[in-house]
Order: structure tokens, then sequence, then C-alpha cells
């Protein structure tokens, strides 16, 4: 589904460049549940960004469904960022002037055309699903941290994505409010969804089918 | 919900900034209008003040000249056919076109010539009402005539005649008093006298006659062809000048009212926008993190583009329509102020109040583009980086 080959990325601060991914490959098939773990600063958020298409890799190749990601124009990174992938950030992934519903409903405002009465249902309906049926008009302000992550999951599931990518989702929530998250995860599995999960936890690393490790911007296991 | 959303609820969230913003420029917009309206009002004022000092259209008999030559003889010009106006139809022709609203004073005048002591004099009969309409900057050595007894005269004539204000002169055998005499002016009533054109009409046994006719009409807002060719179409068979000397000056002056009016706009229309342009700068860089959230979400360059400009656009249609209105009501306040309230006032028009909404958008879109272009180009990795 979505393989990535030889990937390299260096980030240059103070005028020198610091090698961050020395030449990772990563193959995902349908239905996968791969987590990435390493120690901080190994490159896994930064190996996230890239396959999930937000970083460019200085080399490498990323092909989707047998697509390289490289040749093809903004616009079709565009659509796919907007349908088949979506991305959940340790924190700050929501616009705070918008209400949970219309956060969740983000994807679908993209044009003047008003979002449809079967998307808004279906928005409401994810809501539910990740417990927050009764916060869909309140502001993102006003959610605790793991409220926040299950609105981004809600979005997940309104675009019925194909791949979930998730940076520590569980990384700034209490181990009950984690669990609950995780749980959710382990749901949309089941349901079908391709999963990419950074994390620190070995505890959660454990639920997935694959564990990734990294270290000094190799995959070591 | 739709794109749209994204920058009014933004909006909405932060009203003291929004607030803020309108109030600058919608102020811009309050100013220009205003300005726009005094300066009609004060343009039209100073055009009808100007009028005052001198006609600016002259109506006379259609005259042929044939050059007479004979026999290697140059002989001059004849003139043909020279038939005095009628008074009353040629005025009341002249202050019956469809633009009377433009004419401010028509003077009619006779003109006849007579001898007094080996002396030639031209005397000219005018109807005093009017002529002091376009000849406010006459001032006398003595007082104007205030009845058909007496005369003014001209200060060549006076010299000429050795004559001073308070005596008596003969014309036409009736005897006349002089009533003063005017300063130089340096025009050709220096060289004339002056009496009411009731009774040179009557010692002339010429009722109803004069020479020519004098017209003092407003030309901003219409060009002056418009007038002459419809005083023309009432009365074919005159021939009607425009003075054009007279007309540009006077226009020159109600349009230097109008370019300031317009100079100090523009500044304050580039001043507006400069805060627009500011203002959405610094409204991008806070949200690059908002832009790189959408961008990660599959908003394309030009959505982004898109939700900027809408913002832009948005203030400006809001502060385009409270502006006219507080700018309207300003006007009129303004107006007040300046006691420049009595005679035309400006007109409220939906048509203007159309324009303002629409072209004050487009001039806030316009000094976002940088802006927006700047927000655009915001890559989807900045959602990443936590602030
Ligand atoms: N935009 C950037 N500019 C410069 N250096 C960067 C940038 N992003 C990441 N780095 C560097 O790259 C290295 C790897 O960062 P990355 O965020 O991928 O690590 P990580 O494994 O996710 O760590 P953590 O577990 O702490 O989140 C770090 O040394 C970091 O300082
Ligand atoms: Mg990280």
């Amino acid at each position: 589904m979505l393989e990535a080959i030889d990937i390299k990325k260096s980030f240059s601060s103070d005028g020198k460049v610091v090698p961050v991914l020395e030449g990772i490959s990563l193959k995902l098939d349908a239905g996968d549940y791969v987590s990435i773990v390493g120690r901080s600063g190994s490159g896994k958020t930064t190996l996230l960004n890239v396959i999930s298409t937000l970083v460019r890799p200085d080399s490498g190749e990323i092909t989707y469904e047998g697509v390289d990601l490289a040749s093809v124009p903004e616009s079709h990174l565009n659509g796919l960022r907007k349908s088949d992938f979506s991305v959940i950030f340790q924190f700050h992934h929501l616009l705070p002037y918008l209400t949970v519903l219309e956060n969740t409903l983000l994807p679908f405002m993209n044009s003047l055309k008003p979002v449809s009465r079967q998307i808004e249902a279906r928005a409401l309906e994810c809501l539910v699903r990740v417990g927050l049926a009764d916060k869909a008009r309140r502001l993102p302000g006003s959610l605790s941290g793991g409220e926040q992550q299950r609105v981004a999951i809600a979005r997940a599931l309104v675009k019925s994505s194909k791949i979930l990518f998730a940076d520590e989702p569980t990384g700034s929530l209490d181990q009950q409010t984690g669990d609950t998250i995780m749980e959710l995860l382990a749901e949309l599995h089941r349901d079908g969804m391709t999963i990419v999960m950074v994390t620190h936890e070995m505890e959660y690393a454990r639920l997935a089918d694959r564990i990734v490790e990294i270290e000094d911007g190799r995959i070591v296991h | 919900m739709n794109l749209a959303t994204i920058p009014f609820k933004n909006m909405r969230r932060k009203p003291a900034k929004t607030v803020l913003l309108l109030s600058v420029f919608s102020l811009g917009v309050i100013s220009i209008v205003a300005l726009y309206q005094v300066s009609l009002v004060v343009g039209h004022n100073l055009e009808k003040k100007l009028t005052a000092f001198g006609a600016n259209i002259v109506v006379k008999p259609s005259t042929e000249t044939l050059s007479v030559s004979y026999g290697g003889f140059n002989m001059g010009d004849m003139l043909l056919d020279i038939e005095d106006l009628r008074e009353v139809e040629t005025t009341a022709a002249i202050r019956s076109i469809s633009l009377n609203d433009r004419i401010s004073v028509v003077a009619p005048k006779l003109v006849s010539m007579y001898k007094m002591n080996e002396t030639a004099v031209a005397v000219v009969g005018v109807r005093w009402e009017e002529e002091l309409g376009i000849k406010s900057y006459w001032a006398t050595d003595g007082a104007m005539p205030r009845n058909p007894d007496e005369v003014l005269l001209g200060s060549q004539a006076a010299r000429k005649l050795g004559l001073s204000a308070g005596d008596r002169l003969t014309l036409y055998g009736r005897d006349f008093t002089v009533s003063g005499v005017l300063y130089d002016t340096g025009s050709d009533d220096d060289s004339v006298v002056l009496m009411e054109l009731g009774r040179l009409q009557a010692m002339l046994n010429q009722p109803d006659r004069v020479s020519f006719v004098e017209v003092a009409a407003l030309c901003s807002g219409c060009p002056i062809e418009d007038i002459v060719s419809q005083i023309q179409t009432s009365l074919p068979r005159t021939s009607v000048i425009a003075l054009q000397n007279v007309v540009n000056q006077r226009m020159s002056s109600v349009r230097f009212v109008q370019k300031l009016a317009l100079s100090i706009s523009l500044v304050i229309l580039v001043t507006a926008s400069a805060m627009v342009g500011l203002s959405m700068l610094s409204a991008v860089n806070e949200r690059r993190k908002d832009i790189g959230i959408l961008r990660s979400l599959g908003y394309g360059k030009s959505r982004v583009f898109l939700i900027f400009c809408l913002e832009a656009g948005l203030i400006g249609i809001l502060a385009g329509t409270i502006g006219y209105l507080a700018g309207f009501g300003a006007s009129l306040k303004a107006l007040d102020f300046l006691s420049l309230s009595e005679g035309a006032r400006p007109i409220f028009s939906v048509t203007q109040l159309a324009f303002c909404a629409l072209v004050f958008p487009l001039i806030t879109i316009g000094s976002s583009l940088y802006p927006a272009w700047k927000g655009a180009s915001i890559e989807p990795s900045r959602a990443l980086v936590s602030l």
C-alpha cells in the first residue's frame, strides 16, 4: 500500500547539517498496525512526517498504491491529505475558533460549497463513536487533552481515511485517558484502518501487529 | 459551513482586533466619502460665488460680415442685418432651457452712442439687479444708482467728461445725476456710462430692445458646450458664444478643490490600506500553525489564499457600507459646521453605496494579496511546529 525506500533526511541548524534519517525503508500493507519506537531524538516524528507527505525527504522514494509521490503534482498530494491520510499530532491540531463539529468537518470545508447534510450527520455519528456527542458545539479550548485527541480521531473517521498516522497520541495524557485512546485505535484497526503510531511507551507499542525501532536514523529492529 | 466559515469565525473569535481593524478602515472610508461630498458642495458653492466675477456666455444677434472691396479699394468689413434682440423673449428663452438650474445670472444690455459736448461716449443700459450679480467686484467712488434718474460712470468716461459723483449731466435731453464713478476695472466698463435699461429703452424709443445678453452659467457637472447648445437651440437666430477663458479659469478653481480632496483621499486610502495589509500580515504570522493544520488536511495553497482574501473582503464590505453611511452623515455635519449648509446639499445615492460596498473590498483584498500569498506559501510541515 505505502512503501518508503531508502529515505534520507537531514536538517541544518546553526549552519551544521544534522542527518536525522539515514536510509530508512518501510513497507505498509493495507490493514497493518505498526508502531514506531526509539529514543528521543532518534527521528521517529521526522519519519512519520515524511511518509505522511508533510515533510519532503532529501532522497529516497515513497510510493502510495504504486504511485511515486515525489513525481505527482501538489494537487494530488492535497487530495491524499484530504481523504486517504490522516495525521494525529501530539497536540495542537484543532483550529481554536471552530467548534468541535466544525473541526471534525474541516477537511470538507475547503470550498465555498456548503458541507452536505449527509457528511454533517456522519461527523456527528463519528463524534458519538469517540464519545463526544454532547460536546459537538463546544470550542476546543474548553476540551481536555484527551478529548482534543478524540476530535482528531473523529476527523480521521469522517474522512474514512485509509491510513492513520499518530505521533504519540497519548503523549500528553494520563494513563486512563491514554488507554481509551488506544482502545479507539484498536477498534479502528479492527474495522480495517491502517495505523502507524509513534510512541515511546512499550506497553502501547505492543498493541500493534509490528514494532519498528529506530536508532540514529536507521531501523534496527 | 463552508470555506467562508473559517475567516468569519476567526474574526468573530477576536472581536477586539476585528473591530479595531474595521474601525480604522471604516474611518478611512468615512473621511473619503465625507471629503468627496463636501468637496462637491464646496466646489458648487465656490463656482456660484465665482459667477459674481463675470459672465461666461454671451448671446448676441447673429451677424453676417461681408468683406467688400471694389476696384482695388478695400472698404473693410460690412456688418449686414444687425437686428437687436428682444429682451423679454430672449431672457425668458435662456431661463427656460432644460439645464436652467445651471443658469445663475442673465444680464441683458443695450448699447448706444451719445455725443456730449463734442465727446462721444457709449451709454449702456443694464438691469442693475442682474448686473451686480455678475459684477460683484465693482467698487465705486460714490454709490450705485438707486433710481432710474441716476447713472454710474466708468473711470475713463468720468475723466473724459470731467464729471464726478454728485454731478449732473444731460443724456438724450434728460437730466441725470452721477451716483458714483467706478474705480478702474481694466474692462470695457471703464469707458461707458451705465444706466437703467428700461429708461434707456424708453428714451431711445426702442422698448424691449437689447444689444446682447450676458449669461453666468455654472459648469461643474455639465460641460459649458451643453448649456451653449441648449441656448442656441431655443434662440436659433442669435449667436451664442462661450467665453472659454472665463470658463476654464473658473473650472480650474473648482477642480482645484476637487483635486485637493482627491489627493487627501488618496493619502487616507493608502494609509488605511497599509493598515489592513499590515494587520493581515501579522494575522498570517499569528496563524502559521492554523495554516499548517489546514494544509495537512489537504487545503491547497489557493484555498489558504482565498481564506485570507475572504477575510479582507469581508472587512472591506463592512467598512465600505458603514463608511458610506457614516461618511454621508459626517458630510452633513461638516457642512453645517463650515456654515455651508445653505444651497446645495449632498444627495444620498444607493448607487454610491453599492459602489463603496464593492470597491472597498477590492481595495482591502488588493492590500492583502501579499500577506495572503505569504500565508499560502506556508508549508504543511508548519503544523508540526508547536509554538
Ligand atoms: N525542523 C527541524 N529543524 C532542525 N532540526 C530538526 C527539525 N525537526 C527535527 N529536528 C532534529 O531532528 C532530530 C530528530 O527529531 P525527531 O523529532 O524526529 O525525533 P523524535 O524521535 O520524534 O524525538 P521525540 O521522541 O523527542 O519526539 C532531533 O535531533 C531534532 O532536533
Ligand atoms: Mg517526536
